[in-house]
């Protein structure tokens, strides 16, 4: 892997860490050092445990240490999962052997070993998820701890499906956790960047298109489910939509919007953008491997390389993170990904679902006109 | 978080010694800061400073660059990868010099990062040993920073003037406590010569010695004091001052060192706290307690003394209001703090 100037995105342990602390009941231990704790402890804002392990652990090996954490946790009623980072796992320390008194769920994820998306899926991938005929409703996936977003994904596509009497079933990853092993046959997706892989996917909540696709399937997916109050929402929320991009196009000239997300997101933001205010899309930037779309995209994982697109481009709107408001200088933002720093953020936004949609372009239409000469 | 309080374990509350020794370097305007490690380790990093200065309005981005160690680096070893970043940081326009922090996956597979350090590169070098929790805590980190940075700096001629040493960078106060430790200095009629590490210039760095004083931003600092008292014979005072008295004692002590009467300003400062004081009267017999769990010793003392000069009650924790208690700098401090105050016990 070559160098790297100010990484702009977390590791796999973070990944890890961001899938298991979102279901309540399970302890999450990261076997790892104080540094490897309170990243993810400050990102995520989850109650998690630490090792914390020390230069005699690393000598002596690390079991009695961890033996004391789990120890400590046993008696919460809790499943306790470990995640490994990079220091145990280097020092090739049996640590399924160390555990196997305890029934812990047990997550080999290092730094190295990939960023967060790898982290998350191992993780689910280990809780071994299972879809339960028996289970009613869909599950809403793409509900990762790690995103600013989730909180309110998760609260739009509930009151989305309340309107239409579909029940949720199981919230990947933002749930109980014996629901892991009770998923509904069928699933909807709030970010694709962190799938469960669970159930017949019938489709995304990211744009007001996917909206009306995903909720159609529902339709005709499940028995008896009457649609039409979402998509009479959708007809009136999307005449709001275009009324008010249509009175920024009387006086402005459209968006030369540059987008820096993780894919899933990216190209919401550059299809919502493009339709809506007839935005050019000079560059899109993903933090992971860019997926198939009209618009050219590139992997951009440091700072410089950003720095570089926005240098080059000159765009006037800069949808992405704190980091690249920071290189921004004065002109329009929208933050749309992690990290979000510099603001106070206390309400649950969406970006998924119609209030999403509405949500995000709010933002793009009032910076770009704050930014107006 | 499992915090057994043990006193084998207190060392592994301790932080992260690389977070510690960025925390300095990342504040050196003209230099690159080498982090040889994964990834993750960096943008850890970034992200925690890119938090911490935009709170600071401090729109700059930090200037880490990651070696990037990937599991095959992992396996085979990671020096050349190394010194093929250093040499990329020593080739950027602008940069002075290059500091190489290690982090505890390089202390793990034995990377030997001094001797890739000591070969010829285009700007000096500098190795900060920093491998996580093979370093220390967070407080080593920042400790062998802030000496491996004066190791760089020559003798030179005393001047009036005082140096800041080892601010937390990372506080959400910083600036704030900076700026009462400057206006107690003004009292004295005494400029600051330098903040050392405190968005610096690689040259300024040269000027360490001038200094007729360093006063350090606490006493976990006192190994750096002495390193710089026996390098430059520069005396220092081991704490920025929290409350009431110990503002004024620090008047005192900063006076005392420069051979300075400092009567008047202690003076001033007397009567711009009772005057304080007297604007909070209306806490006066409120039946409060003090919120000792997050507090430090020195930090609760000041609480105390504050809370008897307002003539609070001291009630029973969980039938009254419970006060935060912080780190208060100097007066300014106090009166943030008590604004805190008022709000918490009129909840």
């Amino acid at each position: 892997m070559p160098e790297c100037d100010n990484p702009l995105w977390p590791c796999a342990m973070t990944g890890a860490a961001a899938c298991l602390a979102g279901f309540d009941g399970i302890a999450v231990v990261i076997h790892g050092s104080s540094g490897c704790y309170y990243y993810p402890t400050t990102l995520l804002h989850a109650p998690l445990h630490g090792t914390f392990i020390l230069e005699d652990d690393v000598i002596f090996g690390s079991e009695d240490r961890l033996q004391e954490v789990i120890g400590s946790l046993s008696g919460t009623g809790k499943r306790i999962a470990v995640i490994t980072t990079c220091v145990p796992a280097l020092l090739g320390e049996d640590i399924r052997s160390m555990l196997d008194e305890h029934d812990v769920i047990l997550v080999d994820s290092p730094g190295f070993a990939g960023d967060v998306e790898t982290g998350y899926a191992k993780a689910l991938a280990v809780l071994g998820p299972q879809v339960d005929p028996e289970t009613s409703g869909v599950n809403i996936d793409g509900a990762c701890l790690f995103d600013p977003f989730a909180a309110g994904n998760v609260q739009e596509a509930r009151r989305l499906l309340d309107m239409v009497s579909v029940p949720v079933a199981t919230v990947f990853s933002s749930d109980r956790y014996d629901c892991v092993h009770h998923a509904a046959p069928f699933t909807i997706s709030t970010n694709g960047d962190f799938p469960s892989g669970i159930g017949d996917n019938l489709g995304g909540m990211l744009g007001l298109t996917g909206v009306r696709e995903t909720f159609a399937r529902i339709g005709d997916t499940i028995d008896g489910t009457d649609c039409d109050p979402v998509f009479s929402e959708l007809e009136q929320q999307e005449e709001r939509l275009v009324r008010a991009c249509d009175k920024f196009l009387q006086r402005y000239d459209p968006p030369f919007a540059a987008i820096f997300a993780g894919s899933s997101y990216a190209l919401f933001a550059a299809e919502t953008l493009h339709h809506y205010l007839d935005a050019e899309i000079c560059c899109i930037g993903t933090r992971n491997a860019p997926g198939n779309s009209r618009f050219r995209a590139e992997q951009v994982s440091s700072l410089s390389r950003a720095r570089d697109l926005i240098a080059t481009h000159e765009p006037d709107l800069v949808i992405g993170s704190s980091f690249e408001r920071s290189l921004n200088g004065e002109k329009a933002f929208t933050g749309i990904i992690p990290p979000l720093r510099g603001r106070v953020r206390i309400y649950p936004a969406p970006l998924a679902g119609i209030n999403g949609t509405l949500s995000f372009m709010e933002s793009v239409l009032n910076s770009c006109m704050d930014k107006k000469p | 978080m499992t915090s057994n309080p043990l006193p084998a374990n207190s060392s592994r509350l301790g932080g992260c010694t690389l977070t510690g020794a960025i925390s300095v370097t990342s504040h050196l305007r003209d230099t690159v800061t080498v982090v040889h490690g994964p990834k993750g380790c960096s943008h850890h990093n970034v992200s925690l400073l890119h938090a911490s200065w935009l709170d600071n309005d401090h729109a700059v981005l930090p200037s880490l660059l990651s070696t990037g160690l990937s599991e095959k680096e992992v396996i085979f070893g990671g020096e050349d990868a190394l010194r093929k970043a250093i040499g990329s940081a020593a080739g950027q326009e602008g940069v002075r010099a290059v500091v190489v922090l290690s982090t505890c996956v390089v202390g793990t597979i034995g990377d030997d990062v001094g001797a890739v350090c000591s070969e010829e590169y285009r700007v000096p070098v500098i190795s900060i040993p920093s491998a996580g929790f093979l370093g220390g805590t967070f407080q080593d980190g920042m400790n062998k920073a802030l000496i491996a940075l004066a190791g760089t700096a020559g003798p030179c001629q005393k001047d009036r003037g005082v140096n800041i040493i080892g601010e937390m960078n990372l506080e959400f106060e910083v600036e704030e406590n900076y700026r009462e430790i400057e206006r107690l200095l003004s009292l004295l009629h005494l400029p600051v010569n330098l903040r050392f590490v405190h968005n610096l210039s690689w040259d300024q760095i040269a000027r360490l010695g001038r200094a007729e004083l360093n006063i350090l931003r606490s006493p976990a600092l006192v190994p750096v004091g002495e390193y710089l008292k026996n390098r430059f014979g520069t005396p220092y005072i081991p704490s920025f001052p929290h409350g009431l008295s110990a503002t004024l004692s620090f008047i005192r002590e900063v006076a005392a060192h420069c051979g300075i009467d400092g009567q008047v300003a202690l003076r001033e400062e007397c009567l711009r706290q009772e005057e304080m004081l007297g604007q909070f009267s209306d806490l006066r017999q409120v039946p409060v307690s003090l919120d000792r769990v997050h507090s430090g010793e020195d930090e609760l003392l000041a609480a105390e003394e504050l809370a008897a000069a307002l003539d609070l009650v001291m009630g029973t924790p969980g039938t009254c209001a419970r006060l935060p208690v912080s780190a208060a700098v100097g007066t300014a401090g106090t009166r943030r703090m008590l604004h805190r105050w008022r709000r918490a016990a009129h909840a």
